[in-house]
């Protein structure tokens, strides 16, 4: 018998008609690695509560089928009892600190100590896993002061020191920049190692890739597929999970290995495409240029507290290219962004918005120049009906009501959101109500727009959607700004990126002169795209930013 | 991250003493000297908060508590001491003002009252660990739910206030005014409230689960990572100040029937 039986589980939520999950079998064994892929709304997350008993018992709803986790019905054992065996660990970090512990170290006790065991025992396990995760010395310091990565990993070690035979992970990195989610999955390769069964959820696919023994494919509630990385990929794009870079361009020059399957991981690709693939120098890429000045940062430098600067002297000039700013999280990104929105007032230095100092004006008064989008949606909607939300900005910078309708509904037809202008936002899933927020800016048809992390809980066609939005609002001449982790969708939407590192401008350029530049990457703690990852370490030249520069500049040795 | 909690540890003996021995002292230094009813009482319970606050090195921390009551305390004279309805005394005047005896002495008792209590609660706040409140509350019966609120209150709040800063950016960011005349600010309740008011639902609704996983409503015997040792002292005070207490409760009776 199987570690976990799950057969024939269907799963509806409260107050809804469609099954969450439907009809869903499978047998996950003990010591393996599954991942769990599929567009938002497949019904991962769900599966993942119902392999721990919160569907039904928190969620409630109409179940059917069966769970069984070593030979306990997980709808009828208690959370708290199936957690012995069971970890969880969810996207936002934040929420997951107990909130009642000051230390790291009381932090990761938490949970032993509601399972009444010995203080000794707590303390070995306790030091045994800091040190593993590499978060010992943070050990006195106040949870909540740490970044996200490390968060994350405390909130990992606090689950782990249960020793669960079974840990999930629900995109334990979706919402870490990518210094942060690489060291989350370095602790999840050594977990690997350990015997400890994983399940993780994630949209990131080259991980999944790389870890995975098999994988789970879910549409709409339903099981596609479940079986090795390339079987599963081989089918997944017709369910809304683009396949990983080395699958796509391995499949598309036909070189597969002797099992007649195309590799899924770069260092499977790397070793089969090796010696038969060649490059040529593609030419130059024509780029839009623009010379009409939106932006001038003048010398500025910010910070929070005398005598520690945030931003040191940076100086830039932004036109109409779609620009993005790379970087790690604490590099400067959100303050420069902010500054630039008027949120902040410079400490020294100016910004000039269409050659007007911007230093006397208030954020709601320059809001019908620049718009800016925050990463989290709920920290701005309010009204109870999705038309009414995005009309807000629009009238308050004095739009008429019936332009802010238009307007609004404009908007709303771009994020794909028109059908739902009547819903309750609350009702929407979190990417769509990131589309709600992102519209809820469009709408003010402002000059500029300054995106935070638009890519964050969206899915492949989610963002797809943001790159064509960014796209259709530069070709109305509009300049977009977005600070991003996801260093393919700057390869594909952005002309220009602006590489920041410890509050200074590092690096500015197209983005294959940025990329092609190591000593950038590694300051700026950054990672190629995977399509130009996979051409470096094949011997391209040159910096292959999308499939299709690859495709071009590839050609089959004879 | 800024913390709420006013406790610091400055490795003095106070540190050290139990909370419940603290929690006690609160009890016998408010209830005694309402007991006794004399002004007298009241002295000494404000000069032993004092003696016992400077000796744990948190007398100057606890000034800004007490600067902040004057304000009242400074009110009821003024009340009192000008419109009692028992003023019948003048004691002196200011001008045409007049200031009366019994109002003045009412307002004294009072005043009394709410700085020996600031007094004995800062030495409780200033020098406990709220969690450690909370952990031996649970040790002692209480349900580990309340004990969890107790903790989880001084971290949460500071992280609401935090939201609450992204969220007014956010709503100005879409041209809503957030600063200058009242209706201005009335205007921005609603936008500013609801995010805040959901947020913290949706975060709460998280937590819950995230505690649950964590075997938080897990049936069986806790363990618990510290225990506190009780000092000798602790016990031997705790019986010293419930005795005065009773005895100062036996005098009230006994002053109430003759």
């Amino acid at each position: 018998m199987a570690y976990i039986e799950i057969d024939n589980l269907k799963y509806r939520y409260p107050k809804t008609k469609k099954l969450a999950l439907d009809g869903i079998s499978i047998q996950i064994e003990k010591g393996s690695f599954l991942g769990v892929i599929g567009r938002n709304g497949a019904g991962k997350s769900t599966l993942s509560s119902a392999i721990i008993g919160l569907v039904p018992q928190f969620y409630k709803g109409a179940y059917g089928g069966s769970v069984i986790v070593d030979g306990l019905d997980a709808s009828r054992t208690p959370v708290s009892e199936l957690s012995r065996k069971v970890g969880l660990v969810f996207q936002n970090p934040f929420n997951q600190l107990s909130g009642a512990k000051d230390t790291v170290y009381d932090e990761v006790c938490f949970g032993m100590q509601n399972f009444g065991i010995p203080s000794d025992e707590m303390r070995r396990r306790a030091d045994a896993m800091l040190e593993k995760l590499g978060i010992a010395q943070f050990r006195d310091r106040n949870p909540f002061d740490l970044s996200g990565g490390q968060m994350q990993r405390v909130a990992i070690a606090s689950i782990l020191v249960l020793q669960p035979d079974v840990l999930i992970l629900d995109e334990p990195t979706s919402q870490l920049d990518p210094a942060g989610s690489e060291e989350v999955f370095k602790v999840v390769e050594q977990l690997t190692n350990d015997g400890i069964t994983v399940i993780m959820i994630e949209q990131k696919i080259d991980k999944i890739a790389k870890y995975s023994d098999k994988i789970l494919l879910l549409d709409d509630g339903k099981m596609v597929t479940y079986g090795t990385p390339s079987e599963v990929f081989a089918e997944s794009e017709a369910h809304g999970v683009i396949p990983p870079a080395p699958l796509r361009l391995s499949r598309a020059l036909n070189i597969a290995d002797e099992n007649n399957s195309y590799p899924a991981t770069e260092e499977a690709a790397v070793r089969i495409m090796n010696g038969k693939v060649s490059f040529k120098d593609v030419r130059e890429k024509e780029r839009t240029t623009s010379s009409e000045e939106v932006f001038r940062i003048e010398n500025l430098s910010f910070h929070y507290t005398e005598g520690i600067n945030v931003l040191h002297s940076v100086s830039l000039s932004f036109d109409k290219r779609p620009t993005a700013i790379i970087g790690q999280n604490g590099a400067g990104k959100t303050t420069l962004a902010k500054l630039m929105k008027g949120l902040l007032k410079p400490s020294e230095g100016s910004i000039f918005f269409k050659g007007e100092d911007t230093k006397a004006k208030t954020a709601a008064a320059l809001s019908s120049s620049i718009g800016y989008v925050f990463q989290n949606p709920d920290d701005q909607i309010f009204k109870p009906r999705v038309l009414d939300e995005v009309m807000f900005g629009p009238v308050n910078i004095g739009m008429s009501k019936e332009d802010a309708e238009r307007k609004a509904i404009e908007a709303l037809g771009l994020v794909h959101l028109e059908n739902a202008k009547n819903r309750n936002p609350y009702d929407l899933d979190l990417h769509e109500r990131k589309m709600v927020a992102l519209a809820s800016v469009i709408a003010m048809d402002t000059d500029a727009i300054i995106l935070d992390e638009p890519t964050i809980a969206q899915d492949d066609s989610g963002k797809n959607l943001i790159a064509r939005i960014i796209g259709e609002l530069a070709e109305k001449g509009k300049l977009v700004v977005s600070i991003l982790h996801d260093m393919d969708l700057v390869a594909t939407a952005f002309t220009r990126v602006i590489a920041m590192a410890n509050g200074s401008v590092i690096d500015d350029g197209k983005p294959e002169d940025v990329f092609r530049d190591e000593s950038t990457l590694m300051k700026a703690g950054l990672e190629l795209p995977h399509v130009a990852s996979l051409g470096r370490k094949l011997g391209s030249e040159s910096v292959l930013l999308t499939d299709k520069d690859f495709l071009e500049s590839a050609f089959i040795r004879e | 991250m800024k913390s709420i909690s006013l406790y610091k540890d400055n490795g003095t003996w106070l540190c050290r003493v139990h909370p419940f021995t603290k929690l006690m002292y609160i009890a016998a230094v408010i209830l005694i000297p309402l007991f006794l009813h004399t002004l007298w009482a009241y002295a000494v319970a404000i000069a032993l908060d004092v003696a016992i606050l400077i000796s744990g090195k948190s007398l100057k921390r606890a000034r800004a508590l007490i600067i902040f009551s004057f304000t009242i305390i400074a009110t009821i004279f003024l009340i009192k001491g000008l419109f009692d309805g028992d003023n019948i005394t003048p004691l002196f005047s200011l001008g045409s003002i007049v200031f009366y005896k019994e109002g003045l002495l009412k307002a004294l008792r009072t005043g009394c009252v709410i700085i020996n209590m600031l007094l004995s609660f800062s030495i409780l706040v200033l020098t406990t660990k709220p969690e450690d409140i909370a952990d031996e509350m649970e040790r002692h019966g209480f349900s580990p739910r309340l004990s969890y609120v107790i903790s989880s209150v001084f971290s949460i709040i500071p992280q609401m206030m935090g939201t609450m800063d992204t969220i007014t950016d956010a709503q100005r960011s879409r041209g809503m005014e957030t600063e200058g005349k009242l209706s201005v600010r009335m205007k921005a309740f609603i936008p500013l409230i609801t995010p805040v008011v959901t947020s913290s639902l949706i975060n709460t609704r998280e937590r819950a689960i995230a505690l649950e996983v964590r075997g938080f409503g897990a049936k069986g015997k806790r363990s618990y990572l510290r225990t506190w040792k009780k000092h000798k002292g602790d016990k031997a005070i705790t019986i010293l100040l419930i005795i005065a207490t009773f005895l100062a409760f036996i005098w009230k009776i006994i002053t109430w029937l003759i």
